[in-house]
């Protein structure tokens, strides 16, 4: 079933995520995937995450397929231009890649190449335009395309954006310009977040819930300090100390079931999007955790 | 104004080390305000120079370095001491240099500055950068506030997910542009303004290198109407 059927179908999806590796040994990616497939729905395949160079998402994604695993394009708008990322988009449908996810990407400046050129040609909600055009058989400029693509295009949201009126604005736009289905930054605070949610839900699109494993409360309180848009509960951090040392990733592992069973059985959005960051192999517990397998 | 740095002087001392003479050419504008091409600099520069057993045949600070023109006629009364020098050093931007290296057939022209950003001081010798001179101003759209320039992704249609608290992914020193926006036509009661989708940008209108004669162009436009 691919990601659209399986939405459409009304099925409480769940996405994971898979970060190529730097370098042509890709033999950790593959136990990855065949972990993975038939357990979740798609797998993300990213694109240079965090702007660090490694292998693209694309050749990942076709490799995903081939393996029996449903992939997700990642597709930042830092590394091409408007050229690039129309001709890989066209490169991707031929391939049978046909799940996109368009986002900004993280600036050059988190990465190893600290020094390279940011294009940013457009962005997120242009690039949205884009698939939809695409999709449409026609080029961005309007020119006419032999064969259209037929993309299932999403994006992403920051729920817990502080300011979150502007990160809202936007995430109108995207849905204007065609996302049918939005992968959230990582929540933790299920009653905030079901007030983002009753403001998505007067839209027709999908929402999966976006969620990092807690593995210590050191991590929750660097979460808190330096990721945007992440905010992890003091309760939560002193459920992770209260576990103590030994037992706070099973702590996390638990929080992160107990989560995603909440807004599975109280109906609060369409799925989940576990980014399990070096975890992948735990993605499963998780879901076994929350009776999702 | 052109805001333009020092470079480090060593540098410069190991690109000119060919050359025993110079002649030293400031500016009263831009680089004079910026301290990088005002009298003091020059001083400076010469005293080093000579430190390092160089010759220093004279020294000019122009009204208006980039206009070659009227550099070219204030350089007259220099004509000896330019002839004297193997070569000339430039202590204002990018722009000036190139006016003597187009002024200077025959000798060579080397930059004392590194030329940074077209900036606004907001206090003595403090400077920071509000317009990309992109080619197609976009600022009112946008509060008057420039998302290509005052975002380090140039992103015209909103805050990305890497703004924390109303600062950027890219350091907690810079405000996001996009909350600065949102927060400027909030106030204007303008809301509604930011509901647009801007771009994709013309980057075509920016290409380089630019050219524009303003005569032609208002007789163009004359024409036209």
């Amino acid at each position: 079933m691919t990601l659209k059927e399986a939405l459409d179908a009304g099925k409480f999806v769940v996405t994971a995520e898979i970060g190529p590796p730097k370098g042509t040994d890709i033999a950790e990616m593959i136990h990855h995937i065949d972990l993975l497939k038939g357990k979740i729905d798609a797998a993300n395949i990213t694109d240079n995450q965090s702007a660090v160079m490694r292998i693209n998402s694309m050749s990942v994604c076709r490799l995903a397929l081939e393996k029996g695993l449903e992939p997700i394009l990642q597709m930042t708008c830092r590394d091409r231009n408007r050229i690039g990322l129309q001709s890989d988009l066209l490169g991707a449908s031929i391939l049978g890649i046909h799940n996109v996810l368009c986002m900004t990407g993280d600036h050059v400046s988190a990465g190893d190449h600290k020094e390279a050129k940011p294009v940013y040609d457009i962005e997120s909600v242009q690039l949205l335009r884009i698939v939809d055009a695409l999709n449409h058989g026609r080029d961005m400029m309007g020119n006419e395309l032999k064969g259209a693509t037929r993309f299932f295009q999403g994006a992403v949201v920051t729920p817990e954006a502080n300011p979150v009126d502007p990160q809202l604005m936007k995430f109108e736009k995207k849905i204007n310009a065609g996302a049918n289905f939005f992968q959230t930054q990582a929540i933790y605070d299920i009653e905030k977040f079901k007030e983002f949610m009753a403001f998505a839900r007067k839209f027709p699109i999908k929402v999966l819930a976006g969620f990092v494993v807690l593995k210590s409360a050191g991590m929750a309180n660097f979460l808190n300090k330096f990721v945007p848009g992440i905010t992890v509960p003091q309760l939560l951090i002193d459920e992770l100390k209260a576990a103590g040392k030994e037992n706070a990733l099973d702590a996390g592992l638990n929080i992160t079931a107990r989560h995603i069973r909440q807004l599975k059985d109280g109906k609060i959005c369409d799925g989940v999007h576990i980014m399990a960051i070096g975890m992948e192999d735990k993605v499963p517990t998780i879901m076994e955790l929350a009776g999702l397998l | 104004m052109i805001i333009t740095r020092k470079k480090d002087r060593n540098n410069i001392l190991e690109t000119v080390k060919k050359y025993d003479s110079f002649f030293l050419i400031g500016c009263s504008e831009c680089a004079s305000l910026c301290g990088t091409g005002n009298e003091e600099a020059l001083d400076e520069m010469a005293e080093f120079l000579r430190s390092n057993g160089k010759k220093v045949t004279g020294t000019l600070i122009p009204k208006t370095g980039c206009q070659t023109l009227g550099t070219k006629i204030e350089l007259k009364k220099d004509k000896d001491a330019c002839e004297a020098a193997d070569a000339i050093i430039v202590m204002s931007c990018g722009a000036g240099t190139q006016s003597a290296v187009e002024i200077f057939k025959d000798k060579p022209v080397y930059p004392s500055n590194d030329s940074l950003f077209l900036g606004n001081m907001t206090r003595f010798q403090m400077f920071d950068e509000r317009c990309s001179l992109c080619g197609e101003c976009i600022i009112g759209k946008t509060a008057g506030i420039c998302p290509v320039t005052n975002c380090p992704k140039g992103l015209l249609v909103g805050p990305c997910g890497g703004m924390s608290d109303g600062k950027c992914e890219v350091s907690p020193d810079i405000p996001c542009a996009w909350v600065r926006i949102y927060e400027r036509q909030k106030a204007l009661n303008n809301l509604d303004e930011m509901k647009e989708v801007i771009g994709p940008k013309n980057w075509s209108a920016g290409q380089k290198p630019g050219n524009l004669s303003a005569k032609k162009d208002a007789d163009k436009k004359e024409k036209k109407d």
